[in-house]
């Protein structure tokens, strides 16, 4: 006989914890071992419930709001070193394990992590890898889904399942990796990542270059782009941005900036820094040297976490139209970064806007995007206005088999609900 | 052509099916007489062979929309191929139905240097792209040893990987989107020329899924910068066991390569046999090993690499720094290697190529476990390999006419790739599960694992008509494999 379960009901106060919108979960789960994880995923789909997996609480707001009730499953606890063979420059390591952490693990052996992630100290492997985050060292680094080559998740059958494996290259079985990267949690809760790691680079240095003509800003980039320079990061930054980026460590200033990473060994870098100033034709820029750039570093990740006012978005973009892109938007009402040799551009709203306000200009700005066949996805933004505007923007052909995937995985939709895109509903 | 000149022993369901694809594609698409297909029982891997009842050859992404339908109102399977240079049988038609060739879908329909990236139809020749963007200043990295044949979309199909893979990553990392037909016969887009669009990553699940979500019609490559400049190096040994040491060596000491080969004695003679680039036939091994990028770091990367291999005993016998990637000294060394395979024939009738990965650090271990294997099974094995990667080929040599022989081939295979799975290894690197490891997969993964994967592979080819019994042992289609010979109804 079927036990008569009730549905669970949205608690009010946040008596076990956020799940972001203005959300309360029914219960907290903070499991300390994989199998205790399975407990609490097995029990809260017996009762009907849903699962919202949690790490840092770094992106809670990230997405659409929460479905419908459930419990928050965190996985910080989870978090030891599963096996580090660092000759192999590979780490396998447990999702609840924060970023700062996973550094300072592979710093002790000269390596490091490929991915920028803002607010390292609270924000967990198993999170990063979920909401698929980059910064400015995409350019040269690449993407998470390029670091990864192993994962275990857990899926709404309480167990524990694995795609990819231990070794750099590996084709046996479908890239689980590749798919639970950027899934935001809505297939399962990650609870383990395998990933490629490099050695730290010997040298790094970060320019900063104001521009006084931000009309010649295409000019710049397509020259970057081919220039004998092969920098890890550019970024171009608006005068409301390079003031939040750059004030803390001293070069802020109310210009359009460029900003050009270069990580190599000593000689390399030495070379491309001399080679920039023959380039650009002018000296009056600022160099950071290796261990006085780590800040600036930490800025440019973190500026797409700033709140300076009350929105924001990030375009994809081809690189080709980040320019024009950026032409048109007020420098008063935008605070703007472009990750330029990726295409992807950060957009903090600045001031008072209203919602329709917001919502013409998130679609005037989305249309341009999507006609160079990009995107424009809004990255946070009052919880009020999620009921209109469509924050990871309008259906895309292939959500049907994103739905598909996702009905396989959890056909009840335990996992996120409402999170992400291309649900029903 | 119409029904009527189907052989007479075709069943009249048999001739409906050639009937409705000729007034598709017409005739000159369409094989179907038995000698015809024979081409088409086998790839690269010769060990099981299925006869395709009719192969079609496409020209467009509509007419494989049609064929697929096609095949669908008749209940056929199908299977896509590229330039069936598999090995791993991943074109095998099992249980027959219709082979959908992409060779005559072949054109490159973009190049956009500024943006990085490339749309190509899936028959495109993967050195085809490469010869068209010299001189462009970029490049598509994935550079597979068979990259004279092999498709892009047959590239796209088994997520491969190449000697310069080591540094800049396989296929999957190089592609931003897809064009492919669905099982049932519908053209979706997936990911696009910029690199992130909202929703799961698609593209990346695709990529490397053989065949077995749709026919890959299109694909939007990344381009990548072309280095300033490199080094190739290449590095003599007496012993195979120092080359692989040092191997160890240069990834522990924090170096990346471009490139980390390694070429057995065996191989090397046979190498030399064909293309006399003057590789020292005593060797017992030797190393090719580039690093390239900026000039500024470039000798000093040199520098640390020679002395690591002086420690395992070795010597940098020639250093050939380049500009291009067409210089002809480079592109003898690298095509000596990459050939190195053809020149086997030398030496054996027939040979299989295996393909395991190992951790880098565990070379040594398993090129010695490799050498018992060889004694123990009586079979000759030579090497040429990624070893930068941990990727082995060991190219097992056998007489197909023998029996003995190849069960023989066999089991070295297992025992082998057993063993790369003990080692926290994966038995195929870059050529596929095919139909050839079909067995070894619960090995590597747990039922939960595989019942995972089959919902998914389920979810999108729910009639499994698509490339059936490919990369997961589902419904009963493991092969049994210790009786080799010819599977096809000849
Ligand atoms: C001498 C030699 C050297 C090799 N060296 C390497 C190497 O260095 N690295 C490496 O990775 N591999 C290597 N291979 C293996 C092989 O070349 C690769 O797997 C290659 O990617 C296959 O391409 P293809 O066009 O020949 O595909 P095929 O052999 O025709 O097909 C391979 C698989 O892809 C599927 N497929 C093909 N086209 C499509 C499509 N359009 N849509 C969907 N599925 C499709 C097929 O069904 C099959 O499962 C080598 C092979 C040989 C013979």
């Amino acid at each position: 006989m079927n036990r008569q379960v009730q549905a669970p009901v949205w608690p009010d106060a946040p008596d076990a914890a956020p799940l972001g919108d203005d959300r309360c979960a029914t219960r907290l789960h903070r499991p300390t071992t994989v199998d205790a994880l399975c407990d609490a995923v097995r029990e809260e789909v017996e009762q009907g419930g849903a699962v919202y997996p949690q790490g840092g609480r770094t992106a809670l707001d990230y997405g659409r709001p929460p479905g419908r009730p459930g419990a928050a499953v965190d996985v910080s606890a989870l978090d030891e070193v599963i096996d580090y063979p660092h000759a192999d420059m590979t780490i396998t390591v447990r999702a609840g394990m924060t970023v700062s952490t996973l550094r300072g693990i592979l710093a002790e052996k000269n390596q490091r992590l490929l991915i920028d992630v803002p607010w390292p100290d609270r924000a967990t492997l198993g999170g990063a890898l979920a909401t698929g985050v980059c910064g400015p060292r995409r350019f040269g680094l690449g993407r998470p889904r390029d670091s990864i080559i192993g994962v275990s998740f857990v899926t709404s059958n309480a167990v524990e399942v694995k795609g990819g494996g231990r070794v750099v290259k590996n084709v046996a079985g479908y890239d689980f990796p590749k798919l639970l990267t950027g899934s935001m949690g809505t297939l399962g809760v990650i609870t383990q990542a395998t990933l490629k790691v490099r050695p730290l680079p010997g040298a790094s240095a970060l320019i900063w270059l104001p521009v006084d003509d931000p009309a010649k800003l295409d000019e710049r980039l397509a020259a970057l782009a081919s220039s004998a320079l092969r920098p890890v990061a550019f970024d171009f930054l608006s005068p409301s941005a390079a003031r939040l980026v750059g004030g803390p460590v001293g070069l802020g200033r109310d210009a359009w900036t460029l900003v050009v990473g270069i990580e190599d060994d000593a000689n390399s870098v030495d070379w491309q820094v001399d080679r920039f100033r023959v380039e650009a034709e002018r000296a009056d820029f600022d160099v950071l040297r290796d261990d006085a750039t780590a800040p600036l570093w930490t800025a440019l990740t973190e500026f797409q976490v700033e709140t300076p006012g009350p929105f924001a978005c990030s375009a994809s973009l081809r690189p080709s139209q980040v320019a024009a892109f950026l032409a048109d938007l007020p420098a008063e009402r935008w605070a703007l970064q472009a990750h330029a040799g990726v295409g992807v551009v950060r957009m903090q709203a600045l001031g008072e806007w209203g919602g329709d306000e917001a919502e013409a200009a998130i679609a005037g700005k989305r249309a341009e995007a999507v006609r160079g066949g990009g995107n424009l996805i809004v990255t946070r933004c009052p919880t009020p206005w999620k009921a209109r505007i469509p924050v990871w923007g309008e259906s895309r052909q292939d959500w049907a088999l994103g739905r598909a995937v996702k009905r396989a995985l959890d056909p009840e939709g335990v996992m996120n609900p409402g999170r992400f895109v291309g649900e029903d509903g | 052509m119409t029904a009527t000149a189907v052989p007479s022993s075709a069943s009249s369901t048999a001739a409906r099916l050639v009937a409705d694809l000729t007034a598709a594609l017409g005739a000159e698409n369409v094989l179907f007489n038995r000698d015809e297909l024979v081409v088409y029982e086998c790839d690269g891997y010769v060990i099981e062979k299925a006869v395709p009842d009719v192969v079609v050859f496409p020209t467009c992404t509509e007419d494989v929309v049609a064929v697929v339908k096609i095949c669908n109102r008749h209940g056929v399977p199908f299977v896509p191929r590229g330039a069936g240079t598999s090995l791993a049988g991943g074109t095998l038609p099992v249980g027959g139905g219709v082979m959908i060739g992409l060779t005559k879908m072949k054109r490159i329909l973009e190049i956009n240097t500024r943006d990085r990236y490339a749309i190509v139809e899936a028959g495109v020749v993967n050195v085809w792209l490469t010869r068209s963007l010299v001189g462009t200043g970029v490049h598509f990295a994935p550079d597979p040893s068979s990259q004279t044949a092999c498709t892009i979309g047959g590239n796209v199909a088994t997520n491969a990987g190449g000697p310069h893979t080591l540094k800049y990553g396989v296929t999957v990392n190089h592609v931003r989107g897809l064009e492919i037909v669905t099982p049932d016969g519908e053209v979706v887009q997936v990911g696009g020329v910029v690199e992130d669009q909202p929703g799961y990553d698609l593209t990346g699940l695709i990529v490397g899924s053989e065949g077995t979500f749709g026919i890959v019609t299109k694909v939007i490559v990344n381009l990548s910068r072309d280095p300033e400049a490199g080094r190739t190096l290449l590095a003599v040994f007496d012993t195979v066991e120092d080359s692989v040491e040092a191997v160890s060596g240069i990834v522990a000491a924090g170096i990346v390569p471009a490139a980390l080969e390694m070429i057995d004695n065996l191989m090397i003679r046979a190498v030399e046999a064909a293309f006399k680039f003057g590789f020292p036939v005593d060797a017992g091994a030797v190393l090719i090993i580039e690093v390239d990028g900026l000039d500024a770091a470039l000798d000093h990367e040199a520098q640390a690499i020679s002395e690591i291999v002086q420690t395992h005993r070795g010597k940098v016998e020639k250093s050939i720094g380049w500009r291009t990637r067409e210089e002809p000294e480079y592109k003898a060394i690298w095509k000596s290697r990459k050939m190195a395979f053809g020149a086997i024939g030398r030496v054996s009738p027939t040979f299989c190529t295996q393909d395991g990965v190992v951790p880098r650090t565990a070379l040594p271990h398993i090129l010695r476990f490799m050498e018992g294997v060889s004694e123990r099974q009586q079979v000759r094995i030579a090497n040429v390999f990624h070893a930068g990667d941990g990727n082995l080929h060991p190219i097992i040599l056998f007489d197909e006419q023998d029996p003995d022989q190849v069960r023989r081939a066999l089991d070295a295979s297992v025992e082998i790739l057993d063993e790369c799975i003990r080692l926290g290894g994966s038995v195929t690197g870059e050529h596929g599960i095919g139909v050839e490891k079909l067995a070894m997969m619960p090995k590597l993964f747990t039922p939960d694992d595989l019942a995972a994967m089959t919902a998914v592979h389920d979810a999108l080819n729910p009639d499994g008509r698509c490339s059936p019994a490919k990369k997961l042992p589902i419904g009963g289609h493991c092969i049994e494999r210790t009786k080799p010979g010819r599977h096809a109804s000849a």
